[in-house]
């Protein structure tokens, strides 16, 4: 079907789904959405889904088995530009606890026991980055309906939104939250990707951090400033770690090199 | 030799990532595999080692559909080992959410994974030619659905708001207040809803008995949680006993785990909940119940659709309710103090799908132990027993080409949450001569067991009993008849670990004298069912070891009164004796 429209694919690899139920969730733009794209595949919302050449290919989840990889090439293939959508797709999700082989084995045959696996082999939690070339990155867990709807619009019209170099303390001031920090509360505000709305905050709850890292952050600050307000290093290690993924790696890099 | 394989190549319209697969012999379905392709996350262990309030920030992740179900769960759970007790209007608070979820997510799945395949449209958005005004409205009550979600638990998908002891911050009173207006309008199209699922032409087949377990809510109402687990037979057990029901074990065609109650697959979810619970819905639920509600119910799993409508109107009754109350309780209640200490807690919670357990151990202050339960894990069994039987009965019509779709209807019909640990529908066909190596490979693992059956009188259906008194002439193979076994049984005897093998006419089908051999367990789930299987069930009251039993079966040309076994059957009966002395 050639009719000028672009030509889109929504996939899900390892993750709650959450992503692609939050395209769902835009109820009132779900049809314009519809209509104003080709959408080839997106198995949660239909069933005639066709694999072909696409323009651009939205991808969610984190690649778990030896099955994922394979899919995660070919969609590659057939794609223009590729979107990691989510935190599971940017850096591997919650599941990407494990960053350590044997850690990680160690873990699974906890879970799993000495069952051999007949479908498809499993591996390490990774973001799709760590496979193929990535265009553009939607962070969250789950994404923001906004920062979607943002990416959609100027993607139908051939263009792509900044990437925000914000951490979620500066929406958060626009919100006029009193700080948490200065509460004491264990906030990851300061070193994490804005595009919530500060919404945990908004609710007196702290920031778990579920942008992933800004890469932009003052890491080894707050680092200090958590310690010196009394919590562990293990405590402030857990909590960076929890929705950073992989990407953590990088992050304790940093911390240790700006340590220096 | 026909050998055919079809397959779907994705299972849609289904919460995540998996598949269903039917192996079929000749006319008979040997095997049904669901499979999660989905990747193991490794939730049960990544959790462990954090402080409790992480794992209610962590857990609900499994799920985006159920996120509020496992935030619930979870909450329960940790409140119960921190000993934590949270005031009314928390329970309320919390209770408004969970409406929010199951309006969202059964909205969701009757109107837009479900309706396209009873009016025949690829998806929802096509059906919206023709049923414009439904897929409008439901949109319009999934977004409310949402906005409940959204107002209570901070946003649309992993809300942080709910949090142990309490919320961060409750909702206005003109949120509260918006939320029973727009409850009250949609009460139309709720009756609607009720009446087009209920009323809609569900297909009689599959239907089968089987055991429905969900939450006993207590005080005789309906309601979405609980501390003690109810099952459609009667029983009852409380929360930490919840593995005398799970039994948790691992196929290795999924990465999610399975769930049997006493060696019988269970069913959970929206239809569980109303056979169990259904006589306690009161007000137009209640009379929609009364109105609705028939046996077929019981037995038949494409309900699901039926039962998940009655509950959103009941959600639709509630939201009012539990409005009201949260107004009259005029101060919002601060988060409950509590200090982390050792302690064990389990919290069930009716997730849309179904049944929800988690179960943390709490020691130095991290979580030491988590186990986590969900509805699709305790469904997977009896997805697959049910397309089995739909499966069969569409061969034996001679409807194949039917299979696959039903196999996704009745997969669908399960709400089966994939997140919760499915693309695919496949059909696989195995060669019928392959009872020579499957019997091969049976003796490699040790001497079976061969059990003659069948009526001495009743022309070929003598088949297996002279096949047995033949063997049993010879020394080397170990054989029995049906009446031999019963004083190895009294004897003491131990056939524990021994396969079974039933030799016996069984009509499958096919030509006379053609051969198959298929589990037992499959032979007793088939229309074709061979009623002499079920005395000598008693013998083999294990399920592992019913699952180690097997049919050899004959296609008889014959079966009426008479001694005479025909010639096709008796050619047949040699190559048996041939293979199992060889």
């Amino acid at each position: 079907m050639d009719n000028g429209k672009l030509k889109i694919g929504i996939y899900e690899l390892t993750g709650c789904a959450g992503d692609a139920l939050l395209i769902l969730d835009c109820e009132k733009e779900l049809i314009d959405i519809f209509k104003a794209v080709d959408i080839q595949s997106f198995l949660m919302a239909k069933s005639d889904n066709i694999d072909g050449e696409l323009d651009v290919a939205l991808v969610e989840g984190s690649v778990t088995t030896e099955r994922e990889i394979e899919e995660l090439k070919d969609i590659r293939e057939r794609s223009k530009f590729v979107v990691a959508i989510g935190l599971c797709a940017t850096a591997g999700g919650i599941q990407a606890r494990f960053t350590d082989p044997e850690d990680w084995e160690e873990n699974f045959k906890k879970v799993y026991g000495k069952t051999e696996m007949t479908h498809t082999k499993a591996v390490q939690s990774k973001p799709i980055d760590a496979y193929i070339p990535v265009d553009y990155y939607l962070p969250g867990c789950p994404i923001s309906k906004e920062q979607f709807l943002n990416f959609f619009n100027r993607a139908v019209k051939g263009s792509l939104p900044e990437k925000s170099q914000n951490p979620v303390c500066v929406t958060c001031k626009y919100n006029e939250n009193d700080c948490l920090l200065k509460r004491g509360q264990l906030c990851l505000g300061p070193v994490t990707a804005d595009g919530c709305g500060s919404v945990c905050i908004n609710h007196n709850i702290p920031c778990f951090g579920c942008w992933g890292p800004l890469d932009v952050a003052n890491y080894t600050s707050e680092f200090y400033l958590l310690q010196d307000m009394g919590y562990s290093i293990d405590d402030i290690k857990n909590r960076m770690a929890n929705y950073s993924g992989t990407k953590i790696k990088d992050f304790f890099a940093k911390i240790k090199k700006e340590a220096k | 030799m026909k050998t055919k394989r079809i397959r779907v190549d994705h299972l849609a319209r289904v919460e995540g990532n998996g598949g269903i697969a039917a192996t079929i012999d000749g006319k008979v379905v040997t095997d049904v595999k669901f499979s999660i392709y989905e990747g193991p996350r490794l939730i049960e262990r990544l959790t462990v080692g954090r402080t409790p309030e992480e794992d209610v920030s962590i857990a609900p992740r499994i799920c985006a559909i159920c996120t509020l179900s496992h935030k619930n769960a979870v909450l329960r759970a940790m409140e119960s080992a921190l000993s934590v007790k949270v005031p009314p209007k928390v329970v309320l608070a919390r209770e408004l959410m969970h409406m929010g979820e199951m309006i969202e997510s059964h909205s969701l799945h009757v109107y837009y994974l479900a309706l396209p395949d009873y009016v025949g449209f690829p998806n929802a958005i096509a059906m919206a030619s023709k049923y414009d005004l439904e897929v409008k409205i439901a949109l319009e009550m999934k977004e409310f659905a949402n906005h409940i979600m959204k107002v209570m638990s901070g946003r649309f998908i992993h809300g942080e708001n709910p949090v142990i002891g309490g919320f961060g911050k409750y909702p206005s009173r003109n949120e509260l207040l918006f939320i029973k207006s727009r409850a009250i309008q949609f009460m139309p199209f709720v009756l609607k809803t009720v009446n087009l699922f209920c009323g809609l032409d569900y297909p009689d087949n599959p239907e089968d008995d089987t055991l429905y377990a969900c939450c006993e809510p207590g005080n005789d109402k309906y309601g979405f949680w609980g501390d003690e687990i109810l099952l459609s037979n009667g029983e009852k057990f409380g929360r930490d006993d919840y593995k005398k029901l799970t039994n948790e074990f691992i196929v290795p065609h999924s990465y999610a785990k399975r769930s049997r109650y006493q060696g019988e697959p269970y069913s959970v979810g929206a239809l569980a909940r109303v056979n169990n619970l259904g006589d306690r819905l009161e007000n137009k639920a209640g009379e929609m119940y009364k109105k609705y509600f028939n046996d077929r119910w019981k037995r038949n799993p494409l309900f699901h659709n039926a039962a998940q409508a009655v509950e959103i109107l009941y959600c639709f009754e509630r939201i009012p309710v539990l409005v009201d109350k949260m107004l009259q309780i005029s101060e919002d209640p601060p988060i409950v103090d509590y200090s982390v200490k050792d302690g064990k807690g389990t919290g069930l919670v009716e997730a849309p799908r179904g049944l929800l357990i988690h179960h943390y151990d709490i020691a130095d202050g991290l979580v030491s132990h988590v186990d986590i339960v969900t509805p699709t894990a305790q469904n997977s069994e009896d997805i697959e027993r049910y397309c089995h039987i739909a499966v069969q009965s569409l061969l034996d019509q001679g409807q194949e080409d039917k299979i696959r779709d039903r196999m996704e209807l009745v997969v669908r019909a399960f709400d089966p949450c994939i997140s919760c640990s499915a693309h695919m529908a496949e059909i696989r066909k195995a060669p019928e001569a392959d009872w020579q190596k499957k019997l091969a490979a049976i003796k490699e693992k040790g001497a079976p067991l061969y059990v003659g059956v069948g009526s001495p009188d009743r022309t070929d259906d003598a088949a297996g009993i002279e096949l047995a008194l033949d063997l049993k002439k010879l020394e080397s193979v170990d054989v029995a008849l049906e009446s031999d076994l019963m004083e190895r049984k009294d004897s003491d005897q131990r056939v524990d670990n021994q396969t079974f093998i039933f030799l016996d006419a069984l009509d499958f089908k096919e030509e006379p004298g053609k051969i198959t051999l298929l589990p037992l367990h499959y032979v007793l789930n088939n229309s074709i069912l061979s009623h002499r299987f079920q005395p000598l069930l008693a013998l083999i009251t294990d399920h592992k070891q019913l699952r180690n039993a097997y049919v050899l079966g004959i296609q008889p040309e014959r079966i009426t009164e008479g001694k005479k076994i025909s010639a096709s059957v008796r050619s047949a009966m040699a190559k048996i004796r041939d293979q199992i002395t060889n």
